[in-house]
């Protein structure tokens, strides 16, 4: 019976095809924690904004994520879980949108808790951009992952700590003593609102700058183009001048950093530099509304609506029932305790 | 006779002009290739002709006819002088053609019967009317050339239409909005909150990176030597590490985390980095070798980094 194909089951999957061709290891050569790694799809037909949101969220999330992913419309969660296993996919970000707004849930493979969070408001990375003066995208940005900052939910209930958990392990982790500065290049930051129970959900780019250098001599360097030299009398006019502080840089001085080896030909040992951020990528309002024992199935451990409220999303479950004991058998991670440590440590109150 | 002059002349005109649009390419061909010279030549011929047409458009009478040969035939006879010999014998050509054309037109107006206009009347006549009814059409109409039965019909085509592209603009409008929900643009100026945001980032940063720089700093000294140095600094560094990020998150009330597994400790012996020190390599027995030694260590704190990892673990 060869002739007969189910095809049903059959998932139009094309991982990230790099140019060496070299397989994507599953092992961090040196923290020999598994690397995640991440699908970004989403569910039913979306509108043109979401899926260009849905292909900024790809890009977020590289190296460690499938880039040309591709579904069908008979594509359902099964046939993604069934190709994330070989592949070594860890986690699922879907987005779906209903006439409310859209959704984003975020669930770890294989039978991990989801996370369903409500998109209040986003801008696309092409709006950030125009947005921008002077908009910066360097070429190989989006080859090393990013480093993730989370502030803010230190303040709030256990849910908010899966949360933590859950976002610190979609990124694979960073090696103190071997990670090189230069591949620090992004940075993705979640900052609670207590009041409004809002995350705010931003990615920036990182960006060295030599402080203590006047503003002249650091473009001249940078940009190796002649300066104009027409009004000066002699060449140290131009080294010595003082020129125009912009305001910004008195800001800096909180932000400096000093480095031990030579990042570029600016940036060099032994001296303050300034770190800038520039927003690139999608940013995002987020609102937690559910989170579900299984994979986008299973009981509710948290509804923002309350006990038997009504469900909006396509799959809906079971119970309604607020257990929070569950939270620590379903997180796999073993770093938990290095976290809650963290989190109590920084506990002050004003 | 003045009138039919006077329209002659208008004719000729006319006539001359479409003649000249339609035959300047080829004047320009013959001034091209010919000289100055021929010119002459064509542009007589060209009237000629043009005279002789309009005679048989209107020529009514054989008087008119006979003067015209006439006076053509002396024009003919000065251009004999001028030009060459062709010219002549087509000049007298034409006058033999015209006057054949004309008399024939003559008598076949006249072999008709008396009831029926002659033929240049008939023309004259019709060509009123056709002005009259161009007169008339001047009023612009929307509906462009229709015949007035239909109009109406086409008129609630129109409408409707209309009607169903505003319906149906209306309803894409809707969709877009909705599809639109939630996008917002940001503003081009970096307004209070995002620069608040910015800030915590970039303390996260700044903080990760200078944690970075303490323990790469003294691990560039120190770490390829010696293993049981290695487990010491590591047991230290993750305390120092944690002491570091409490400490400098004080003033502000965020709980900044980060990913990491271990970290580094700031060195007692002498300068912090190992070159400065005096005996960099030179008196240190271990580290003389460092370039043959440092792939084995690698390999060592991979390995031990697992553990440890391991060993954090419940």
């Amino acid at each position: 019976m060869a002739r007969f194909r189910n095809r049903k089951t059959k998932v139009f999957v094309k991982p990230i095809v790099k140019k060496n061709q070299q397989q994507q290891s599953n092992v961090d050569h040196i923290t020999g924690n598994k690397i995640p790694k991440s699908f970004v799809f989403s569910r039913g037909k979306l509108p043109g904004p979401i899926r260009q949101l849905q292909m900024d969220l790809r890009k977020l999330m590289l190296p460690y994520t499938a880039l040309n992913l591709k579904e069908k419309k008979r594509n359902n969660l099964k046939d993604f879980l069934n190709v994330a296993g070989p592949m070594g996919v860890t986690h699922f970000l879907i987005l779906s949108k209903t006439e409310s707004s859209p959704f984003l849930r975020v669930a770890k493979t294989p039978q991990g808790p989801t996370l369903t969070f409500k998109i209040h408001e986003y801008s696309l990375a092409v709006d950030i951009a125009q947005s921008q003066l002077r908009p910066r995208c360097p070429q190989d940005l989006l080859k090393n992952p990013p480093l993730i900052v989370l502030s803010g939910f230190a303040a709030g209930n256990e849910h908010l700590k899966l949360t933590t958990t859950m976002f610190k392990n979609i990124f694979p982790d960073i090696d103190i003593n071997t990670v090189k500065l230069s591949s620090c290049q992004r940075i993705v930051l979640l900052n609670y609102n207590k009041d409004t129970q809002l995350i705010d959900f931003r990615h920036y780019s990182i960006r060295l700058q030599p402080v203590g250098v006047s503003r002249r001599i650091r473009k001249f360097v940078q940009n190796h183009q002649v300066p104009d030299l027409r009004n000066l009398q002699d060449v140290s006019d131009f080294v010595t001048k003082a020129g125009y502080v912009s305001e910004s840089e008195a800001d800096e001085e909180a932000a400096t950093v000093t480095l031990i080896s030579d990042l570029s030909r600016v940036n060099r040992a032994s001296t303050k530099s300034a770190v800038k951020l520039q927003e690139i990528g999608p940013r995002m309002t987020l609102q937690l509304t559910k989170i579900e024992g299984g994979l986008c199935s299973g009981e509710v451990m948290f509804s923002e609506y309350g006990n038997g409220g009504n469900k909006k999303k396509p799959d809906s479950e079971k119970g309604t029932e607020k257990e929070d004991d569950d939270n620590d058998d379903e997180i796999g991670d073993s770093d938990e305790d290095n976290e809650r440590e963290d989190n109590e440590e920084e506990d002050e109150e004003d | 006779m003045t009138m039919e002059e006077g329209n002659v002349a208008a004719g000729k005109r006319k006539r001359n002009i479409g003649k000249k649009k339609g035959n300047k390419t080829k004047n320009k061909k013959l001034k091209m290739l010919e000289g100055k010279g021929k010119k002459l030549r064509v542009s007589k011929k060209m009237r000629n002709l043009f005279e002789k047409r309009a005679r048989d458009y209107n020529s009514d009478d054989d008087e008119e006819e006979e003067e015209r040969k006439e006076k053509e035939n002396t024009e003919a006879a000065a251009t004999r002088r001028g030009g060459g010999g062709d010219n002549s014998s087509e000049g007298s050509d034409d006058s033999g053609g015209g006057g054949g054309g004309g008399g024939g037109e003559e008598e076949e107006g006249g072999e008709i019967q008396p009831g029926v206009m002659k033929f240049t009347e008939g023309v004259r006549a019709f060509r009123v009317a056709f002005k009259n009814i161009i007169k008339r059409n001047i009023a612009n109409d929307s509906l462009g050339p229709v015949l007035s039965g239909h109009k109406q019909l086409i008129a609630k085509k129109l409408a409707e239409e209309e009607a169903e592209r505003k319906v149906k603009g209306e309803a894409k409008k809707e969709k877009h909005l909705v599809a639109e929900k939630g996008h917002v643009k940001p503003a081009n100026y970096l307004d209070s909150h995002e620069k608040f945001l910015i800030g915590i980032a970039t303390k996260g940063v700044v903080k990760l990176f200078n944690a970075v720089n303490k323990a790469q700093k003294a691990q560039k000294g120190l770490d390829p030597s010696r293993s049981k140095d290695a487990k010491m600094i590591r047991k230290r560094s993750k305390e120092a590490f944690f002491s570091e990020l409490g400490k400098t998150s004080f003033p502000v009330q965020n709980s900044s985390s980060k990913d990491n597994t271990s970290c580094d400790p700031s060195n007692d012996e002498g300068p912090a980095w190992a070159p400065l020190r005096d005996n960099y390599m030179l008196t240190n027995p271990k580290l003389k070798d460092w370039d043959k030694m440092a792939d084995s260590a690698i390999v060592d704190d991979v390995g031990r980094m697992s553990e440890d990892s391991g060993s954090d673990d419940d």
